[in-house]
C-alpha cells in the first residue's frame, strides 16, 4: 500500500543565494526551501543579513550569485506577490503621509501607473486598517503614533496588499506586550488563510513559542528547522558566540519547553 | 498690494519687455518648486546644487560643440542639451564613485560638481577658447531674468510643461519611491528609472532656474518654497500645490522689489523666498517655532500637579498660602499658578483669597503621592543608594509610580510604617477608607476591621470570617502585626499570615497615627 506523502509545496527556494554591498558579502551560499502557509521566524544577531535576506526575496537585491524563486518564479518577475513591513530604522517618520494613504500604498501594486484607485481599494485598505484596530487613527500623520502603532500601520499596508508572502522585518521591535499579541493574532490569522510569513525576530525566548520553523542566520545558514532543531546550545553558541544574554534567554525556552513537551 | 498691481502693469504698458520676465518666472518658480518637493523629501538638496554647479561646462561645451560642429552661434537648445548632460553626467558619476569605492554620497557629490565645474571655468579662462565664447557667463552665474528672450520664453514653456506633465503623471511611483524604495520595487515599480526621472526633471529645472537666479543661488528657488511647504501639511499632494503657490509668491514679491528698488533680480526673489520660509518657520501652525514654545509653555507637566498637592499635603495638613506653595515647588511661577488652576478645575483643591485648600479627593491623592515618595525613600535606602541622593531619586520615582507599584513596593518592604528618616509613611486613604477589601497587613495600630477571608496560610489562627479586629502596636521591628479579637483575645501574625487575612476596614472619626506631622520636611 503506497502512502500519500502530503507534498508540501514550497513557497520560497532560495538557492545558493551570495549577496554583497562591498567587499564582504552579507549573504554567502544560502540555500533554504520555506513550506507555503507556515509562519517562519529568521533570527541572528545584528549585521547577520536578515534584512538583506527579505530584501533578497522582495528582488530589492541583486544577487551576486543564486537565485530566489517565489513559486517557482524568480523574484524580480514576482511582482506583488510579496508584501513587506520594514524595519522601523528604515522608515521616514516624517514623511508627509497619512496613516490611511500608507495603507492605500497596499494597493499600488494592484493598479496601473495611471490608474486611479477605485473605491474597492480604499474599502479594502480601511479594511486592513480596522484588522490591525488602527481605524481612529487614519487621518493622523505617522510619525504621531506610538511605536506599536506605527508597526500596525505597515501591517495594513502588508494585509491591503493581498499577497502570498508576508516578509516582516522585527515588527516586534518597540512594541509592548499587549501590541506584541495583537500583531502575533493577525500573524497567525493571516497564515490560517493559507498565507507564507517570513518574520526577522529578536527574542529567543518567545521564538519557539511563535514559529513553525526557524531560520537562522549569520552571513551563512546554521540552520532552518523546527525551533526544538535550532535552538540547540551548540548551534546557538557558534552563532552567537557565546553572548550571555542569549545563553539566559535559552534557558528559559528550555524549561518552558520541558514544562510542556 | 492693488497699487503694486497697477504700477506693475503701467510699467509693464510703459516697458514691453517686463511681461516676458513676469511670465517666464512664474513657469520656472512653478516647476522648480513642485520638484523640490521631491528633492527635499529624498534628501537630494546638495546633489541639486551640484547639478547646479556642474551645468556651467555643460553650457560651455554645448555651445562649443554647437560653434565648431555646427558653426552655430549661442544656439539655445545646444546649450541647454549640454547643460542636462552634464547634470546627469555628474550623478552618474557620484553614484559610480560610492559604488565602487567606500568614498560616502556627500563627498562624492563635492569632489565632482567643483571638479566640473572648474573644468568650465577653466576652459574660458583660456584665452584661445574664452575669445571664442561670446557668451555672458556672468548671466549664468548671477542669472538675469530681464534679459530673456522670446525664444528662451517658448523653450521655458516647453521643458517646464513637460516637467509638469511628468510629476502630475508619476506623481505615485515618485512618492512610494521616495518614501518606500524597497516596497515599490516588490510590486513592480521600477525604481531606478524612476530615480532617473527625477534626476532629469532636476536638470531641468535647474537649467531654467539659472534664468532667474544663477548656478549659485538657483538651489534656492527647488528647495526653500518645498521646505516652507514642508513645514505646513502632513500630506503630499498639499505639500506639492503650497510649496507652486510659495514659489508663486515668493517669485512676485521678489520681482516687485526688485523693480521697485533696482537691485539685481535673482538675489532679490532669493532673498524674498528666504524671509518667507522664515516667517513660515516662526509662524507655522504646527511645526513652527511659536507653536511648539506655546505648546510647551501650556502644557503643565503632570509632575507640578503633584508637586502642588504634595507641598500642600506636607506644610499644614490642607491649607496653604499661594506665595509659599510658589516658594515651595521648584517650577516657574506661572506654571505653578495654571498647575493651581488645573487642579481646581479637577476638584481637588479650593482657592480661597490667597490660599488653597485640598479637598478630600486631593488630600487623597496628595497623601498617596507622599506614601509613594516614602516608600520608595525607604527601598532606595535599603538597595543602599547614596543618602544624599534619596530624596531626589524618590521624586522623580513617586511620578511614574502607579498604584501596582506602589502596592508591591508596600509589601516587598514589609508593609514599613516609617521612613528612613523616622517619618511615618501614610496609609493609602482609598485603600483604608472601608470601601473595599484589604489585607490585615496594611492596618495601622487603632484601626478596627472585619474579617472578610481567610486564606490559607492564616488558617491556624483560629479567626473566623465576619468577627472584628482592632490592631494593636506592631513589636519586633514592625514584622509582627498584633491584632485583638472582639472577644479580647491577643494574636501575633509574620508577614505571610498578615497578608492572608482579608479585611473590611471600619471607618472611625479619628485616625490614629495616619496624621502627617505639620513639620515634616521629607
Ligand atoms: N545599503 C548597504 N550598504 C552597505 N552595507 C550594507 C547595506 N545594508 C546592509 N549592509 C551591511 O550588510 C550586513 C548585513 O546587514 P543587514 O542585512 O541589515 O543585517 P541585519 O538585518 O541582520 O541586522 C551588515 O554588515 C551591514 O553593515
Ligand atoms: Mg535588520
Amino acid at each position: 500500500m503506497i502512502r500519500e506523502q502530503p507534498t508540501t509545496e514550497s513557497a520560497i527556494s532560495i538557492n545558493h543565494l551570495t549577496v554583497s554591498y562591498g567587499p564582504v558579502p552579507a549573504l554567502l551560499d544560502v540555500t533554504v526551501d520555506i513550506p507555503k502557509g507556515k509562519l517562519v521566524g529568521i533570527i541572528g544577531p545584528n549585521g547577520s543579513g536578515k534584512s538583506t535576506l527579505i530584501k533578497a526575496m522582495l528582488g530589492f537585491v541583486k544577487p551576486d550569485l543564486g537565485e530566489v524563486r517565489i513559486f517557482g518564479r524568480e523574484a524580480a518577475a514576482a511582482k506583488g506577490m510579496v508584501a513587506y513591513v520594514p524595519q522601523r530604522g528604515a522608515v521616514d517618520w516624517d514623511f508627509p503621509i497619512t496613516v490611511r494613504e500608507v495603507a492605500t500604498m497596499g494597493r499600488y501594486g494592484h493598479r496601473r501607473w495611471w490608474q486611479d484607485m477605485s473605491r474597492r481599494d480604499l474599502q479594502i485598505a480601511d479594511q486592513a486598517l480596522a484588522k490591525v484596530r488602527m481605524t481612529e487613527f487614519a487621518s493622523r500623520q505617522i510619525g504621531q503614533l506610538s511605536g506599536g502603532q506605527q508597526q500596525r500601520v505597515f501591517l495594513a499596508r502588508a494585509l491591503a496588499q493581498d499577497a502570498e508572502i508576508l516578509l516582516l522585518d522585527e515588527p516586534f521591535s518597540g512594541v509592548d506586550a499587549a501590541t506584541e499579541n495583537a500583531i502575533l493574532e493577525v500573524l497567525r490569522e493571516t497564515r490560517q488563510q493559507g498565507r507564507t510569513l517570513c518574520v526577522v525576530h529578536h527574542d529567543l525566548s518567545t521564538a519557539a513559542e511563535y514559529f513553525d520553523y526557524l531560520i537562522l542566520l549569520k552571513q551563512r545558514m546554521f540552520g532552518f528547522g523546527t525551533p526544538e532543531q535550532i535552538l540547540e546550545p551548540q548551534l546557538l553558541c557558534d552563532v552567537y558566540e557565546g553572548n550571555m544574554k542569549v545563553f539566559a534567554e535559552l534557558s528559559g525556552t528550555r524549561s518552558a519547553g520541558d514544562r510542556s513537551p | 498690494m492693488n497699487s503694486l498691481v497697477e504700477w506693475l502693469t503701467d510699467l509693464q504698458l510703459e516697458q514691453g519687455h517686463l511681461i516676458r520676465p513676469i511670465i517666464v518666472g512664474t513657469l520656472i518658480s512653478l516647476v522648480c518648486s513642485v520638484v523640490g518637493c521631491f528633492i527635499v523629501l529624498r534628501r537630494m538638496s546638495f546633489l541639486a546644487d551640484a547639478i547646479a554647479h556642474a551645468m556651467l561646462a555643460g553650457v560651455i561645451g554645448g555651445y562649443l560643440i554647437m560653434k565648431i560642429v555646427f558653426g552655430r552661434e549661442a544656439h539655445l537648445v545646444g546649450m541647454l542639451a549640454g547643460a542636462i548632460l552634464a547634470g546627469i553626467l555628474t550623478v552618474a558619476l557620484i553614484g559610480f564613485i560610492t559604488r565602487v569605492s567606500r568614498i560616502k554620497q556627500d563627498t562624492a557629490i563635492g569632489i565632482m560638481y567643483t571638479g566640473i565645474f572648474g573644468l568650465g571655468a577653466l576652459a574660458v579662462s583660456i584665452k584661445s577658447i574664452g575669445g571664442y565664447v561670446h557668451i555672458d557667463i556672468t548671466h549664468y552665474i548671477i542669472g538675469n531674468v530681464l534679459a530673456v528672450t522670446n525664444e528662451e520664453l517658448w523653450l521655458l514653456a516647453v521643458v517646464s510643461s513637460l516637467v509638469l506633465c511628468s510629476v502630475i503623471l508619476f506623481f505615485r511611483p515618485l512618492q512610494i519611491t521616495s518614501f518606500d524604495p524597497v516596497m515599490a520595487a516588490s510590486i513592480g515599480i521600477p525604481v531606478l528609472a524612476v530615480d532617473y526621472l527625477l534626476t532629469a526633471c532636476t536638470s531641468l529645472v535647474v537649467v531654467s532656474g539659472v534664468r532667474v537666479a544663477g548656478v549659485i543661488l538657483v538651489v534656492a528657488l527647488i528647495i526653500t518654497p518645498a521646505a516652507s511647504a514642508y513645514l505646513l501639511t502632513d500630506r503630499l499632494n498639499r505639500m506639492v500645490l503650497l510649496s507652486a503657490f510659495i514659489g508663486i509668491l515668493g517669485y512676485w514679491l521678489g520681482f516687485g522689489l526688485t523693480i521697485a528698488i533696482g537691485s539685481s533680480p535673482g538675489p532679490t526673489i532669493v532673498v524674498t523666498m528666504t524671509l518667507i520660509f522664515l516667517l513660515i518657520l516662526l509662524l507655522a501652525p504646527r511645526y513652527g517655532i511659536l507653536a511648539d514654545w506655546i505648546r510647551r509653555s501650556s502644557l503643565v507637566p503632570q509632575e507640578v500637579m503633584e508637586d502642588v498637592l504634595g507641598a500642600i499635603v506636607r506644610s499644614t495638613g490642607n491649607v496653604m498660602a499661594i506665595p509659599q506653595v510658589l516658594q515651595a515647588v521648584t517650577a516657574p511661577n506661572r506654571r505653578v499658578q495654571r498647575a493651581i488652576r488645573l487642579l481646581a478645575r479637577r476638584n481637588l483643591l479650593e482657592c480661597e483669597a490667597d490660599q488653597v485648600r485640598l479637598t478630600e479627593t486631593g488630600q487623597a491623592e496628595a497623601t498617596r503621592l507622599v506614601r509613594a515618595h516614602r516608600l520608595w525613600e525607604t527601598y532606595l535606602a535599603q538597595t543602599g543608594e547614596a543618602s544624599e541622593r534619596i530624596h531626589e531619586k524618590a521624586h522623580q520615582l513617586e511620578h511614574i509610580s502607579d498604584q501596582q507599584t506602589v502596592d508591591y513596593l508596600d509589601d516587598k518592604l514589609g508593609h514599613p510604617i516609617t521612613d528612613p528618616h523616622g517619618t511615618i509613611i501614610p496609609v493609602d486613604s482609598v485603600q483604608t477608607s472601608g470601601q473595599q477589601d484589604v489585607k490585615a497587613s496594611m492596618l495601622r495600630r487603632g484601626n478596627r476591621a472585619r474579617i472578610e477571608q481567610i486564606l490559607p496560610a492564616a488558617n491556624r489562627l483560629g479567626l473566623s470570617v465576619g468577627s472584628e479586629i482592632t490592631v494593636l502596636p506592631r513589636s519586633v521591628d514592625g514584622q509582627t502585626w498584633n491584632l485583638k479579637t472582639d472577644r479580647g483575645t491577643a494574636i501575633a501574625l509574620n508577614h505571610t499570615e498578615a497578608d492572608a487575612l482579608i479585611v473590611r476596614p471600619i471607618p472611625t472619626d479619628e485616625d490614629e497615627g495616619d496624621a502627617i506631622p505639620a513639620s515634616d520636611v521629607s
